[in-house]
């Protein structure tokens, strides 16, 4: 073949290769007609594409032409082998004495059916690995320098695709999660809701027949304490159970313009005693007066319970800071609250949103799950960061009433 | 205090009977019935001084008997008592005429307490 042939051969081999992953197929369709395409041109044996699963760390065969075995380990030592043929930069590794190659955990095989030479090339972004791509020859020979480029070209459209499928299996990943949960609060809510108010009736008969019959009951005999042990516990079980209405109820905002520091001040002060005696120091940054629209009410609620879960981190002799602003667009205001308290344990921090879920020994469980809901229902978002002491962080954004919806309300003042 | 004719409507057995004992101990006379239209026909035929009144029974929404009791018997004081108690269900029944509103689980007390005050508001 002579030299022009030759660069037509690869440019339709490449062509084919693109004008498939544009075309919105199967990526498997599209791997498989690339690894036939560039195994014909190079007239091998066959050639393979293997992903790197990037949970369980493992490589996976996503196309073959031509090859049906594996006959390299698919575990971590290969992912350490390419990530140093990555790290020196090398772009593709021939392997040519079949026999006797480290790399191989089926060599004999290998060399049984017929392999004298594997080309290797692992798939990357940077420096991250997604998998390699393996061409396999019947005959021991030299590549030209045009036969390199045009493989280790096909190899960086591969890494290209495999990280455009790994970015949306992510996102679908995330929304999965997201998804589940928000199903699980709705579901749990109902379920709430139904609870309470069938356990709220034999509470009431508890309730009433042991405070009637307290009075009944001589000063100094025993059953008096075991009686208001059950009136504080039924009393708490009422508590509960309201808050776990709360958290059902849902309830759409009642939402107002208004401003973030205001209502900040304001939640700070209901607990401004607790911190006095606790000696705690409350650094506010507030930026300045930002207009948002929300329910006042439930704001200071998701404040005022932040707040107190930060007290009870600390307990006594700490600090706890708040800042406020808005982001460089001016559409998002944020309200960062740390402590300098205990700190949450790695395991926790997942569920700590989760309904029910409560470090304390008293907790019902439900003030951050109540939060959360207030906050999505105001179209933000809630988030914590923390390590086990080394204190927390709540960061919650909301939409910052848009230029339009200023004018509209400064209109509406005028 | 002079005693009362107190009606429940309420369809838990065990609230009813620790009412009537609670209530009878302070020398009232206490009637209870179990579902909304049993209460009702109680009504047509006795005048009561007070009704405690659910708002979930089995026949019908206590709403509904709250209104007919206001329409009919408007000198009853009626105390209503739930168990999926909300802000807006307190002032809707209240609007409707409710004297009092009780959530339970509530304890003797909290019930005399609100029986006083119901008390103290009705004519003479």
């Amino acid at each position: 073949m002579d030299s022009v042939n030759v660069y037509k051969n690869y440019f339709n081999v490449f062509r084919d290769i693109i004008r498939e992953m544009h075309s919105h197929k199967d990526l498997e369709d599209v791997l498989n007609l690339g690894v036939r395409k560039t195994a014909e041109v190079l007239q091998a044996q066959g050639a393979v594409v293997q992903f790197l699963d990037q949970s369980s760390q493992q490589f996976t065969q996503r196309a073959a032409w031509g090859i049906d075995k594996c006959y390299f380990s698919n575990g971590p030592e290969t992912k350490k082998r390419l990530q140093r043929l990555i790290r020196e930069k090398e772009k593709h590794h021939f392997i040519r004495d079949i026999n006797n190659a480290p790399e191989l955990i089926s060599a004999q095989q290998a060399w049984d059916d017929g392999i004298r030479l594997i080309m290797e090339l692992p798939l990357s972004l940077d420096i991250q690995i997604l998998g390699v791509m393996r061409i396999f020859l019947t005959k021991e020979r030299q590549f030209s320098n045009d036969e390199l480029d045009f493989v280790l070209t096909v190899s960086e459209q591969f890494a290209c695709v495999i990280g455009r499928v790994q970015c949306v299996e992510i996102m679908e990943a995330q929304y999965d999660h997201l998804a589940k949960h928000t199903e699980k609060m709705s579901s749990l809510g109902r379920m709430a809701a139904g609870i309470a108010h069938e356990i709220n009736n034999p509470l009431a008969g508890i309730l009433l027949y042991s405070s009637n019959m307290i009075k009944k009951v001589p000063d100094l005999s025993p059953l008096k304490e075991g009686l208001e042990i059950i009136i504080s516990e039924t009393t708490r079980c009422k508590g509960i159970i309201q808050g776990l209405l709360e958290f059902a109820r849902d309830r759409e905002p009642q939402k107002v313009v208004t401003d973030i520091n205001l209502i900040v001040r304001k939640s700070l002060k209901i607990l401004e005693n607790e911190f006095h005696i606790r000696h705690i120091t409350v650094e506010q940054d507030l930026g300045d007066s930002m207009l948002v629209l929300l329910d006042e009410n439930q704001i200071e609620q998701v404040l005022v319970n932040i707040f107190l879960n930060a007290i009870q981190a600390i307990d006594k002799n700490g600090i706890i800071s708040i800042k406020t602003g808005a982001d460089s667009k001016q559409d998002e205001l944020k309200i960062e609250v740390s402590d300098s308290g205990c700190g949450i344990d790695k395991k926790q921090l997942d569920r700590i949103f989760d309904p029910f879920f409560s470090t304390k020994s008293r907790g019902t469980g439900l003030g951050l799950a109540v939060s959360y809901g207030i906050i999505n229902n105001h179209q933000g978002t809630i988030k914590v960061e923390s390590r086990s002491g080394q204190g927390s962080s709540f960061t919650i954004t909301l939409p910052l009433l848009s230029s339009s919806g200023r004018e509209a309300r400064q209109q509406v003042l005028r | 205090m002079k005693p009362f004719k107190i009606l429940i409507i309420d369809d838990e057995e065990v609230i009813c009977n620790a009412c009537h004992l609670i209530l009878s101990e302070r020398g009232h006379t206490v009637e209870s019935k179990m579902d909304g239209a049993a209460g009702l026909k109680a009504l047509q035929s006795n005048r009561y001084d007070i009704v405690l009144l659910d708002m979930m029974l089995p026949d019908m929404e206590g709403m509904e008997i709250l209104k007919t009791i206001k329409q009919k018997t408007p000198q009853a004081g009626v105390i209503v008592i739930t168990g999926y108690s909300t802000v807006a269900n307190a002032l809707k029944a209240m609007k409707l005429g409710a004297a009092d509103y009780l959530s339970k689980p509530f304890s003797e007390d909290e019930l005399l307490a609100s029986i006083d005050k119901v008390c103290s508001d009705l004519k003479p």
